[in-house]
């Protein structure tokens, strides 16, 4: 234990660590969050996640006697919540319509001979969160990997796994991803981008449309749409908030998302694309029957065209 | 640092990943930040500045790990508050609501510095959507637990019963 004659020696190990944290951040940001960064990530997951799944057997009681406390102190949570609930009816409505859709989709990309394709799912307790990411208690033993679309028990879109170890995974909201989301808006695709990164933080996102052939009026449904390389298309994201209609050909609007991520307590990983090297490789569809897009996910993809999805 | 002291470090750094991560990833409305706090609070024992800095860097970077946030980023501000801390802690070693307001003030340098950080590399998100409401919050929840428990957290790194008592 020294403590005086050694603090000279505090700023050459404060500006080395700097430099080291530094190089790491850059690391991460040249390599996208992959390669070492992802092992280390997975690594550092498998140590912690035995303790994490230790203490949410004590922290959830807690957490849910808190919850149902502030739900009997205030009936604006409970009109919230039966508000919510005739949300996920509408939902489910809708939902079983896009899915027939969906499978009609996916049946002419995949050359599917029967609708009996079914996205695998699997069922996760949100145990913890960091920052706007959530920790699930399933990992790669259950077949969760990074990448794929996470969605809420009402079927709503959460995000997608950004890292996965063994016993848990760190799911990224969509709220909270630098990327842009392909929408659908009734008929016209558009872009759905987290406000996170304007300077405007709320809860809601950003629409753009550039392609805008007719108005959004508020309390239109926002979906996953089929052009979408990170979520099947179909999936009810949130609503328009903001009228709005077309300025020479592009439209922006507001979008309120369905899911509070800070209320959740389970959420849905789809085992999607259900094939993803079939998906990347096929090259079965007719060509005449396909446009090559490059996507805000930054991915270029090959689909159908979108009056189709 | 003795075996000992490593030990009740590094156990009380898991201790606090773990709480930080669960409990308080559960209940936002309550937001201390367990993991800076402990970079503040080393600073008023007796382990060396060099040990100090590394916890510090240690615990950030684990954090950044387990998270979706830039790698190294919290490792950084949690480095850059511990050596604050380090050359400032004279000031705060005056009785237990001064080493409060200390771990607070040096809490909303941490939040700060996370923002500004953050937003240069993207990561504008990683304090969710509330940003500027827990600007507020986890520096008072980070005083509040400090004042309570600063002194003990010191004595049991130190082993020293008579480590930050005052008249």
């Amino acid at each position: 234990m020294l403590t005086s004659k050694r603090t000279d020696r505090a700023l050459p190990t404060f500006i080395t660590l700097l430099v080291v944290g530094v190089l790491l951040m850059t690391f991460d940001v040249r390599l996208e969050g992959g390669g070492v960064v992802g092992v280390l990530r997975s690594g550092t997951q498998a140590i912690v996640s035995p303790l994490q799944r230790l203490a949410a057997y004590a922290v959830t009681p807690v957490a849910n006697a808190l919850d149902s406390l502030s739900n009997v102190a205030s009936l604006r949570e409970q009109n919230a919540v039966l508000s919510a609930e005739l949300a996920a009816a509408q939902a489910s409505l809708v939902a079983v319509q896009d899915q027939l859709a969906r499978l009609e989709l996916l049946e002419q990309i995949y050359e599917l001979g029967t609708d009996e394709e079914v996205v695998g799912r699997t069922i996760a307790n949100v145990i913890g969160a960091v920052d706007a990411a959530l920790i699930i208690d399933k990992g790669t033993n259950d077949g969760v990997v990074a990448g794929q679309p996470v969605i809420d028990t009402n079927g709503y879109v959460v995000g997608t796994v950004r890292s996965a170890s063994t016993g848990s995974a760190t799911v990224l909201p969509i709220t909270a991803t630098r990327e842009g989301l392909t929408v659908l808006v009734g008929s016209q695709t558009g872009t759905l981008v987290s406000r996170a990164f304007s300077s405007d933080l709320g809860l809601e996102m950003d629409l753009d449309i550039f392609d805008a052939r007719e108005p959004v009026l508020a309390g239109d449904r926002v979906l996953t749409s089929a052009a979408s390389t990170n979520y099947p298309a179909g999936l009810p994201v949130g609503e328009v908030i903001e009228d709005a209609s077309p300025e020479s050909t592009s439209l922006a609007t507001t979008v309120r998302p369905f899911v509070d991520t800070e209320s959740l307590r389970f959420v849905v990983v789809l085992a999607w694309p259900p094939d993803p090297v079939t998906a990347v490789t096929d090259d079965t569809v007719p060509e005449e029957e396909t446009t090559t897009t490059t996507l805000d996910e930054g991915a270029s993809t090959t689909t159908v065209p979108e009056e189709d999805g | 640092m003795r075996g000992r002291t490593a030990l009740v470090i590094g156990l009380t750094v898991v201790i606090a990943i773990v709480i930080q991560t669960t409990l308080f990833g559960r209940l936002r409305i309550v937001t201390p930040d367990l993991v800076m706090l402990i970079g503040i609070l080393l600073a008023l024992t007796r382990v060396r500045t060099e040990a100090v800095l590394g916890v510090a860097f240690l615990s950030g970077l684990i954090m950044d790990l387990l998270g979706a946030s830039l790698i190294g980023l919290r490792a950084v501000v949690y480095t850059t508050v511990a050596f604050i801390a380090v050359r400032t802690k004279e000031r705060a070693e005056l009785g237990r609501v001064t080493i409060a307001i200390w771990a607070g003030v040096l809490t909303l340098v941490g939040v700060v510095l996370l923002i500004l950080i953050g937003t240069l590399f993207g990561e504008v998100s990683l304090l969710g959507e509330d940003a500027v409401s827990r600007m507020i919050l986890v520096p008072l929840a980070n005083l509040a637990v400090a004042g309570l428990l600063a002194p003990t957290f010191v004595r049991l790194v130190d082993r020293d019963r008579t480590a930050l008592r005052y008249p």
